[in-house]
């Protein structure tokens, strides 16, 4: 699903027809069932209707059509029946078996549609979050992200496959059922079918009334939340000042208040409810007895009047819910526009026509300039520096001099606009390199790394097409993490994260690290990557490693000289300039910033 | 997170027996008010059974206004139940919500460090805000679905035997049926929710992990894998949810169909009955209304039985949190003397001076396997500086913790002015400690009212005087509504250092003898740092104080340094002692001080 290029969506309409691709022939399936479980559902009290009228009470001249008394009396004449009965449950008991494997066959396709909808709606979002700028991960949190693609998902799933079925279904029960009424008498139909829109426009009015309350109920719990939660966080201060009983009272008062709310709202509630009852009760009185009216009249007989009488129980459900999944599917357009936020973000593209050109050149940045927000400070000014391919090039600098920016514009995590310099591979401007290919040549251990919850040796062979543990191996002994990783009780198979291990902050450097090994990439960049490594593992890794990276060339981001001092040319960044550059006896002899940080980290050793 | 099947006596409902008693007398008349409302329900059909046989089956319309007025009657009164018991029952739901989390964050408030430090915040406050929750619906809904429908099938029963005892045997013989059904149907599809909600879990974790490991996936070109990777989750949370559904809809259809069959049973042997004579066309429309709407019933209660076994789990967690008893809980004798925790008695409080003593204490935590501290013996002097120094993580917060009484020592004395902490209440001791935590942590409010939390009839001036103090006046007056500005959710609106400073206000304004210190390892701008540093020299001065330092350089000054190690005080003496010893002190010194250089070249 990766090549999904698709457009913007101009409407909701259009990102839901677009989701719903490969679901419709299970939806359409599943209103077809529900379609034949309707009629098999009505045509029982067809057959009650038939049978009291033809077999058990004598009215069969009016009720029962021509063509069923010909299959009735192809079945056997009125005396043979009355004495076969069972023949009439079997009919019955035959349709309730067509009627149970149609239902079984309805919910079956539903579920199978609505579970391919959010299948999709998941994987299409997941993807298209994967192939987003870094840049839009900074400026979105990640809670609401996280909101958008579990509950706004699942909200438009129901919407589809609970609240539009059951529309459908309900509409066509009550259409069919009208058919069946009609047929028996239209008076009676009349008199059930009016107390329809009454009761839907009631139920509808009722819950577009109720909204608002219940969303205050909702921020209400959220603050009662929000206090439970800040006073759990917050335990060592409200315990070291001694103010139990404030805190107690404030969320018993709260408690209260939201409690309040809930019994308000229930009382509305469950006025609603009865009242509908009520509704609802007096409809089916009023056929109870204008049947028997008109069944004393000789109007109707007295099978049809019981069919009718289940036709109109068959529909009190139905109709009471309608009023309610109409109020309810507004519901779904909020989750619909907070789901097209993300899709109608621009993923990262590459221009057209971007190559693929070996990276093993020098690298040159020329003139950059970078600030992260529009109008910001310059976290970078002016820098121009060549690394020379195959070298081994340093950069020292202090907190905020804009060293890690440096590399996340060479790995093209953000790019230069126009005018701010360019950054150039060989003779290639890194903008029209493709993205993936640069960064997959780039090798980049960052400074706070970050493990998948996954085993270690997935993690450290997360780059691989196909697990190779010796690779694997190598790499962590390069690494220096063979010995830690021995020392888990599950070895390279050991869990990372929520479910398994924690690591300290060295170890997931050094995890960091093999990872990068594993692939031996052309450019390999240290940011910072041994800062949480105590000093002889530090020194342990770095001879390791020099011996490892055979042509490749390495970038080492640090504050320690000694993991800078052998590389073939170093430089300072100070504040977003370049202050010094040289080889490591050349600024010594400077005698500037770096030769400063020397002695400083020399004089103990 | 794994779920456990959790079996307790009677699901539970004795443990919460204290809640359900204050609304015992309407959760009685909730029951007799439902059992009510299904009579009635199964009274309907006898209306049409006797519309068939005296107007119908007689042809006459005689009665009919008599019929039609007991007809409204009969509603009118049932829907007037319905609207007292579901109003009754939402209103029991939610005033035993209400108990019930005002019972759990109070005594919340009685627990002691040990309990948050072996739970989470999460897990405490699923326990407070949803645990809670469901036990109401239990209580309430649950219980009256069961009573609804329970009675419902039992007046039916009745009243089909009272019809004709042969044709009601006919259908009874499937309600068991139905329900070993249903039960089969239920198990299946418990253990198959539970496997849908943990793939859930599973799903949101990858979305977690793939917005969160952003930059790691980008840089490490692996979208590809991760995206595979996922898929294969949602593919199996498909085929999972799809297998669940193969189980959820041939159970409803069986259901349907069941009622169905009981239909066609009663038309055969009632259609036969009805043309013998013995019973009336209006009585077999009674029974076959009542073989359809049986099964259902049936359903309903073999669901919320299923319903009630789950929430057990919360049950038991819920009563667990109430039952856990604080370690540190003040003693009988102490809480006469002094009051508890909501009801202090402050006229027998006596001054707290400020000398505080360790004699003899040995410690290791409640959750822990090794003692921290051994027969570790130490005076602080009233106005004494203690500094507490060591690596992230070495255990630094063990001291503070005793003379705080957030844990109490495995053996051995804490003295306060001389007397044995334990002799004397939490609050007491509370109420004349300050504390600057580490990680500022100031509630959603205005600045006023976080800074009078520790003194809550602070006047205006001694607040101004306060801020004045640590210099964090210039920060309110800078906000647009000064001292009545909002400092949002956990003080989001503010950064670190403002926070810092504001929280040291708070602590020197309720003028405590005792000071804790936990400093900040946030990198904060040098104005700030700089600003916090002579907050921190303020506010010690004259105080019996303990800081716990991260930035060594701050507490050069103190009167006794200890250094931890591995959670063990393994150095103690003045900066000067303990440089001359060139140990470990040493070492983190020169460590940082080489480090505060280095950022300092570049500044």
């Amino acid at each position: 699903m990766s090549a999904n290029k698709q457009t913007k969506f101009a409407t909701k309409t259009q990102m839901v027809l677009f989701f719903l691709k490969g679901t419709v022939f299970f939806f359409a399936l599943s209103i077809l069932f529900s379609l034949l479980v309707t009629f098999f559902d009505l045509v029982g009290p067809k057959i009650i209707q038939y049978t009291v009228d033809y077999c058990i009470a004598d009215t069969r001249s009016t009720s029962v059509p021509f063509y069923i008394r010909v299959i009735m009396d192809g079945l056997g004449d009125r005396e043979y029946l009355r004495t076969h009965l069972y023949l009439v449950a079997l009919v019955v008991a035959a349709i309730a078996l067509l009627a149970a494997i149609s239902r079984y066959l309805f919910r079956l396709f539903n579920s199978m549609g609505a579970e391919k909808l959010i299948q999709r709606m998941r994987d299409t979002l997941f993807d298209h979050i994967m192939h987003l700028p870094f840049t839009w991960h900074g400026e979105n949190h990640t809670g609401d992200i996280i909101q958008r693609c579990t509950s706004d998902v699942d909200t438009v799933k129901n919407f589809i496959s609970e609240q539009m079925s059951s529309l459908i279904r309900i509409v066509i029960r009550i259409v069919l059922a009208i058919y069946f009424m009609i047929g028996i008498n239209g008076k009676l139909t009349i008199a059930s079918a009016v107390f329809i829109p009454i009761i839907v426009i009631y139920s509808m009015f009722f819950h577009g009334k109720i909204r608002s309350a219940f969303e205050k109920a909702d921020t209400e719990e959220g603050r009662l939340s929000a206090t439970a939660q800040e006073n759990l966080t917050g335990v060592r201060v409200v315990r070291a000042f001694g103010r139990e009983q404030y805190e107690k009272e404030r969320f018993v008062k709260q408690n209260k208040e939201y409690t309040q709310l809930w019994i308000d709202l229930m009382r509305v509630l469950s006025a609603f409810w009865s009242s509908n009852d009520f509704i609802s009760g007096l409809q089916v009185m009023l056929i109870t007895v204008l049947g028997a009216v008109l069944c004393v009249h000789g109007e109707i007989t007295v099978g049809e009047y019981i069919a009718f009488v289940s036709y109109n129980s068959m529909l009190v459900w139905p109709v009471r819910a309608l009023g309610r999944i109409i109020s309810e599917m507004s519901k779904a357009g909020v989750s619909i526009d907070r789901i097209s936020y993300i899709m109608n973000s621009e993923i990262e593209e590459d221009k057209p026509g971007a190559k693929e050109p070996s990276l093993k050149e020098d690298i040159i940045f020329d003139n950059v300039s970078y600030a992260y927000d529009n109008g910001g400070a310059d976290v970078l000014k002016n820098v121009s520096f060549t690394i020379k391919k195959g070298t081994t090039f340093g950069i020292l600098g202090g907190t905020g001099s804009g060293k890690s920016t440096l590399m996340y514009l060479l790995d093209s995590l953000y790019s230069l606009p126009d005018g701010c310099g360019r950054i150039m591979i060989g003779d290639t401007d890194i903008s029209d390199i493709k993205a993936s290919w640069l960064r997959k040549n780039i090798g980049f251990v960052l400074q706070e790394p970050f493990l998948f919850s996954r085993t270690l040796s997935e993690n450290i062979g997360i780059t691989q097409k196909k697990t190779d543990i010796k690779a694997i191996r190598d790499a962590a002994k390069i690494a220096a993490l063979d010995e830690t990783i021995d020392s888990f009780g599950q070895g390279y198979e050991t869990y990372v994260g929520e479910r398994g291990v924690t690591l300290s902050g060295g170890q997931k450097q050094r995890t960091a690290i093999a990872q990068m090994l594993v692939s031996k990439p052309p450019v390999m960049v240290f940011d910072d990557s041994l800062s949480a490594v105590d000093t002889q593992t530090d020194a342990r890794i770095r001879h390791a490693l020099s011996e490892n990276v055979g042509d490749s060339t390495v970038v080492l981001i640090s504050h320690r000289i000694t993991t800078l001092m052998h590389a073939d040319r170093i430089i300072v960044l100070d504040h977003g300039k370049v202050a010094e550059q040289g080889t490591h006896d050349e600024l010594l002899a400077k005698g500037g910033i770096y030769k400063k940080i020397f002695d400083i980290q020399m004089q103990g050793t | 997170m794994k779920e456990k099947n959790i079996k307790l006596p009677l699901f539970g409902i004795p443990k919460l027996y204290p809640y359900i008693k204050p609304y015992m007398v309407q959760i009685i008349i909730m029951i007799i008010l439902g059992i009510l409302s299904s009579l009635v329900d199964s009274i309907y059909p006898i209306f049409n059974q006797y519309a068939l046989d005296n107007f119908v089956g007689k042809k006459t319309l005689e009665g009919l206004t008599a019929f039609v007025i007991l007809y409204v009657v009969i509603l009118v009164l049932q829907v007037i139940d319905n609207f007292i018991s579901v109003y009754m029952c939402g209103k029991v739901e939610m005033s035993m919500d209400r108990d019930l989390r005002d019972a759990a964050f109070s005594h919340l408030q009685t627990l002691s460090f040990a309990y948050f430090n072996q739970n989470n915040v999460g897990y405490i406050h699923a326990r407070v805000m949803s645990d809670t929750g469901k036990i109401g619906v239990m209580v309430s809904w649950r219980m009256m679905d069961i009573i609804w429908n329970g009675s419902y099938i039992v007046c039916v029963l009745i009243m089909m035997l009272a019809l004709n005892v042969r044709l009601a045997l006919y259908v009874i013989v499937l309600v068991p049926i139905a329900a070993v059904l249903v039960m089969y149907f239920q198990t299946k599809l418990v253990v198959l929710n539970r496997k849908i909600r943990e793939i859930n879990s599973t799903i949101t974790g990858n979305f977690n992990e793939g917005i969160t490991g952003a930059k790691a996936i980008k840089t490490l070109v692996v979208e590809e894998k991760i995206q595979n990777d996922f898929e294969k989750d949602t593919e199996n949370m498909r085929r999972v949810s799809v297998h669940a559904t193969h189980y959820s809809a041939f159970f409803t259809s069986a259901i349907t169909m069941m009622s169905s069959f009981a239909l066609a049973l009663v038309l055969w042997h009632g259609g036969v009955l009805t043309i013998d004579g013995v019973i009336q066309i209006g009585t077999l429309s009674v029974f076959l209304s009542y073989a359809l709407g049986l099964m259902e019933p049936v359903q309903n209660v073999i669901v919320t039985l299923s319903e009630l076994i789950a929430v057990q789990v919360n049950v038991e967690r819920l009563t667990r949190l109430l039952e856990t008893e604080s370690d540190v809980a003040d003693s009988k004798e102490v809480v006469e003397k002094y009051g508890d925790t909501f009801n202090p008695k402050k006229e027998n409080w006596e001054p707290l001076f400020g000398d505080v003593e360790f004699k003899d204490v040995t410690f290791k935590y409640p959750d822990g396997d090794e003692y921290v501290l051994e027969h570790f013996d130490l005076k602080v002097p009233q106005g004494t500086n203690v500094a507490i120094v060591g690596e992230t993580g070495a255990g630094k917060s063990t001291l503070v913790n005793l003379v705080c009484r957030f844990f109490k020592p495995t053996s051995g004395q804490i003295l306060i002015d001389g007397k044995d902490a334990a002799l004397r209440s939490q609050l007491w001791l509370h109420s004349n400690i300050g504390y600057v935590l580490q990680t500022p942590h100031l509630f959603s409010g205005t600045v006023r009212e976080n800074l009078k939390y520790g003194k809550p009839d602070a006047t205006e001036e001694e607040i101004w005087n306060a801020l004045k103090l640590v210099s964090a006046d210039g920060i309110v007056k800078r906000m647009e509504k000064g001292l009545d500005s909002d400092v949002g959710e956990d003080g989001d609106m503010l950064s670190t250092g403002e926070k810092q400073l504001l929280s040291f206000a708070r602590a020197i304004l309720s003028d405590p003898r005792i000071l804790v210190l936990d400093e900040a390892t946030a990198s904060i701008d040098t104005v700030t740092e700089k600003a916090i540093q002579d907050a921190i020299e303020t506010v010690t001065k004259g105080r019996t104080s303990f800081v716990i330092a991260h930035r060594l350089s701050t507490i050069v000054g103190a009167d006794i340094i200890l250094v931890v190690k591995d959670g063990k005080i393994i150095e103690r003496g003045t900066h000067t002692q303990l440089m001359g010893k060139k140990g470990y002190y040493y070492e983190l010194f020169t460590r940082q001080f080489d480090e505060a250089k280095f950022d300092a070249v570049f500044k």
